[in-house]
């Protein structure tokens, strides 16, 4: 079976499937009992093993299996869930994921067969119930069998079917020709979306070993998901009952399969059950199906008989409505309302928009050069303005993805350092749903890791040291994310040490970063910012877990090319907070239009507070630099003319357009020659060529097709 | 230009000027060839990096071949152009040229290999000299003209 179609969705499932597990696993080590968990586990560890080996992936299916085996017997009693176990099954999850990224680099699993941790599983199985773990698995399969066929007469629909008069005669021949006759009943789990294409697999999967005889509801009803949570079948096989039910049970999100071996006396009696029930099904199957009784007679020609059955089916549920086909008719295939598009795609969209409202501002600034502004134009222009604005911001909406997938590790994670570090710590995470654009979700992750890392191994204390301190011996680390207006807040904080001030001023001081006279004059605040400095480290021993010297500096650089900032708050011996400020949108931003000499740049509205109107003679000097006293706070002027080496055109003797922006709580002043407007501006990156040009983060096409570039004010304060 | 075929072992060349010279560049790395327009100009960086062009819809660096090879700076003229290329390290950028002439196709026995001589500082911008019968032609080797100045 060509398989490769499906390579998507098998690595969108398994993706599902391994944070499923991480995240089981976590919670079965808080609560080794749980019952749920485990059969939850287990359920998510089958299909795994399915999905691999129906896209024929041996070396995960193998390890998959083991695993399963590992939970079928936790799930029995046999053996206890203990921290070595955990251990063990977190590898595995690890070695899936690798297999997984495998895959989908190179559709093919690589060659790694993760001999040691198979042996491992394996003996995690002896350790529990001695040799016949093995066995006791499959025992334990047949008794649930069993227990299945005697107790839940519900699940063994397959009893209840009507044979016509060709088929039986079919599975007659198969009975004398030694031939085992099997009736099937496979439930599919409610959450399944795609029934019929599971149901497909389940019949692509028996046929393999076996023949199907009869399905109820038919094939084709099947494969038109007119059919519930369950579907029956008739087949012939020489394999062994176990082997077949096996087989179909590892289609992935096959919840049931319930098999028993029909014996030719159960078909008569089904006959004669059919007969009595109903007379038109009778009348109808010997029309259609005359010529395929024959040729059944002379060959056993299975094949054409399961060709003629679905019209037999087709009718005979319809004179007799079975328990079984009453639900088929009731529910209809739920549509799924979701779709799964390319991210690329959304990027093409999201470039689309971009052009049209360039081209709205062309429009706009064509309007007004030509003097032209009649009302008409004017109202249909605002119209216009109105519909580019909601398309953005539905645009936007839809590049939104909840922060969940990346921080979704972080648990496993800190279990894995808490573990490394030998520090007890507990992550409380909240806000997992609040919503960013997709792109920076995907680049938040590496950042937020670092930061978890520094507060479980800086910042956090050892059990002992709090203990004497008079904390509770488990450390906690939070992860909260909300938004805040325009912005989306997440915070890290932790209730550990804090940063030492000292210990950073003195580090600071031996690295050569600042000067001892310095550093008596900074305040606390600025002693933290050191820690952002490229090549700081305080912790006194080199760790694999942070203190390589490249850290908070990244962490910052990372979140600022995101347009973001970073803040941290630190109280010794309480704790530290540290805050991660995003813009909620990248691509388009409203920007206030200035003119400095002969050049147009753009400020974004963002960063700025106040536009204020300067006499020349209000400006001060102090330490040689231009201040402004603006509501008792003093703030420096920035002459931009100066900085970007463009003559300015104003009188000296005018008044000053002063641009109050703020970072954090810092303010400066930026002069600028006019004020043009504000406007909704789509930002380009200025590319990798002109990197060197700090104050400027990008550009943007004005409405006469003119580029503006876009100042970052950040690097201006 | 879509008639001329690359034929077995030949490059096919843009011929640009530069003053009285003219150069080659690889067709392979044109993406497109523009007028003249205003160029936004992007303080605090090198100076043959005239600044940025909107091209399409995209802000595009552009950058003097005249001012990075060490002759006169650009005088706009109406033939002036700017030859947009894409590069597979440094993107896409354009370069002002005096003029774009023709298309010529090059056998490679005839693109004679340049032997590096360090002290013309021109040189290093190329990788060979192409005959043909409009004369000599010297070949640009756009990674080093782009390269960025250390």
């Amino acid at each position: 079976m060509d398989v490769s179609q499906y390579l998507e969705i098998f690595l969108d499932e398994t993706n599902e499937h391994l944070q499923n597990l991480n995240t089981q696993i976590l919670s079965l080590e808080q609560d080794p009992e749980n019952m749920d968990t485990i059969n939850e586990i287990f359920r998510a560890a089958h299909s795994l093993k399915g999905m691999a080996g129906t896209m024929g992936y041996k070396r995960m299916q193998n390890l998959t299996h083991d695993m399963e085996n590992v939970f079928s017997e936790v799930r029995n009693g046999n053996i206890k869930v203990n921290a070595d176990m955990i251990d063990v099954l977190f590898q595995c999850l690890d070695a899936l994921e690798e297999y997984n990224t495998n895959i989908r680099e190179s559709s093919d699993e690589g060659t790694n067969d993760n001999g040691a941790l198979i042996k491992r599983l394996n003996s995690i199985m002896g350790g529990g119930s001695g040799e016949e773990s093995g066995k006791a698995a499959s025992a334990s399969d047949a008794s649930k069998a069993n227990e299945a066929e005697t107790s839940s007469k519900d699940s063994e629909k397959f009893r209840e079917i009507k044979l016509n008069e060709n088929q039986q005669n079919v599975l007659k021949e198969a009975d004398r020709q030694g031939k085992m006759v099997y009736g099937l009943t496979v439930k599919v789990q409610e959450s399944c979306i795609l029934k019929a294409a599971r149901a497909f697999l389940v019949f692509k999967a028996i046929e393999e070993t076996s023949e199907i005889i009869v399905s109820d509801p038919s094939s084709q009803d099947i494969e038109d998901e007119k059919f519930d949570l369950y579907f029956s079948l008739i087949v012939i096989s020489e394999e062994k009952l176990d082997k077949i039910v096996n087989a179909a049970k590892n289609v992935s999100e096959i919840e049931d399969v319930v098999g028993g071996v029909l014996n030719m006396n159960d078909v008569n009696s089904a006959k004669e059950q059919e007969e009595e029930e109903s007379e038109a099904p009778q009348e109808a199957a010997p029309q259609t199906s005359e010529t395929p009784a024959k040729a059944a007679g002379e060959t056993p020609a299975q094949a054409e008989a399961v060709q003629v059955q679905p019209t037999v089916q087709d009718q005979a549920p319809a004179a007799t409505p079975t328990p079984a086909a009453k639900k088929t008719t009731a529910n209809k295939p739920v549509v799924n309302r979701t779709v799964r598009v390319d991210i690329e795609k959304l990027d093409t969209l999201m470039n689309l928009v971009s052009e049209l409202i360039i081209a709205k501002n062309s429009l706009v600034s064509a309007s007004t050069m030509s003097g032209n502004s009649s009302p008409a134009v004017n109202e249909q222009i605002e119209y216009l303005e109105s519909v580019t604005t909601s398309l953005h911001e539905s645009v936007m909406k839809v590049r939104m993805v909840p922060i969940e997938s990346t921080v979704n590790k972080f648990p496993r994670m800190v279990r894995d350092l808490q573990k490394k570090l030998g520090k007890k710590m507990e992550l409380y995470m909240s806000g997992e749903e609040t919503e960013l654009d997709r792109t920076v979700v995907d680049q938040i992750g590496d950042p937020l890791m670092h930061l978890l890392r520094n507060s479980a191994d800086h910042g956090l204390e050892s059990a002992e040291v709090r203990r004497e301190r008079g904390k509770p011996e488990v450390g906690s680390i939070f992860l909260d994310a909300y938004q805040d207006g325009n912005n989306v807040v997440i915070e890290v904080r932790d209730d550990g040490n804090g940063i030492d001030t000292k210990a950073v001023k003195n580090k600071a001081i031996e690295r050569g970063i600042i000067t001892p006279e310095q550093g008596d004059n900074m305040s606390e605040k600025e002693v933290i910012d050191l820690l952002f400095n490229a090549g700081f480290s305080t912790a006194k021993v080199v760790s694999d877990v942070s203190g390589r010297g490249v850290g908070l500096d990244v962490v910052k650089s990372m979140i600022e090319s995101l347009s973001g900032e970073v803040e941290v708050k630190s109280k010794l011996g309480e704790g530290s907070t540290w805050t991660i400020r995003l813009p909620l949108t990248l691509a388009i931003i409203q920007a206030l239009m200035v003119d400095i000499g002969d050049e147009k740049y753009a400020i974004s509205l963002g960063s700025i507070q106040t536009i204020e109107d300067i006499a020349p003679s209000d400006v001060k000097l102090v330490q040689a630099k231009e201040v402004i006293q603006l509501r008792d706070l003093v703030i420096p002027l920035v002459r931009l003319s100066e900085i970007l080496d463009i003559p300015s055109k104003k009188d000296p003797e005018d008044n000053l357009v002063v641009v109050i922006v703020k970072k954090g709580d810092k303010q400066a002043g930026l002069v600028v020659d006019e004020l043009i407007g504000q406007q909704e501006i789509v930002i380009k990156s200025l590319g990798k060529y002109i990197s060197k040009c700090k104050i400027i983060s990008g550009a943007t096409v004005l409405g006469d097709g003119e580029v503006a570039l876009i100042l970052d004010a950040n690097t201006l304060i | 230009m879509g008639e001329i075929k690359a034929v077995g072992e030949s490059t096919q060349f843009i011929v640009i000027k530069l003053g009285d010279e003219q150069y080659g560049i690889d067709i392979k790395y044109i993406d497109n060839i523009i007028r003249m327009q205003h160029i936004t100009r992007v303080p605090k960086v090198d100076s043959y990096l005239k600044g940025v062009i909107n091209v399409r819809g995209e802000v595009i660096p552009v950058m003097s071949i005249r001012i990075k090879m060490g002759l006169e700076p650009d005088v706009e003229t109406k033939s002036s152009r700017i030859i947009i290329l894409k590069l597979e390290q440094q993107g896409t950028i354009g370069v002002i040229v005096d003029e774009v002439k023709e298309v010529v196709t090059l056998d490679n026995e005839n693109i004679e290999k340049m032997s590096y001589d360090s002290k013309d500082e021109k040189a290093s911008f190329l990788f060979g000299v192409g005959k043909c019968e409009g004369g000599l032609i010297s070949l640009l080797d756009l990674n080093s003209v782009v390269l960025e100045n250390v």
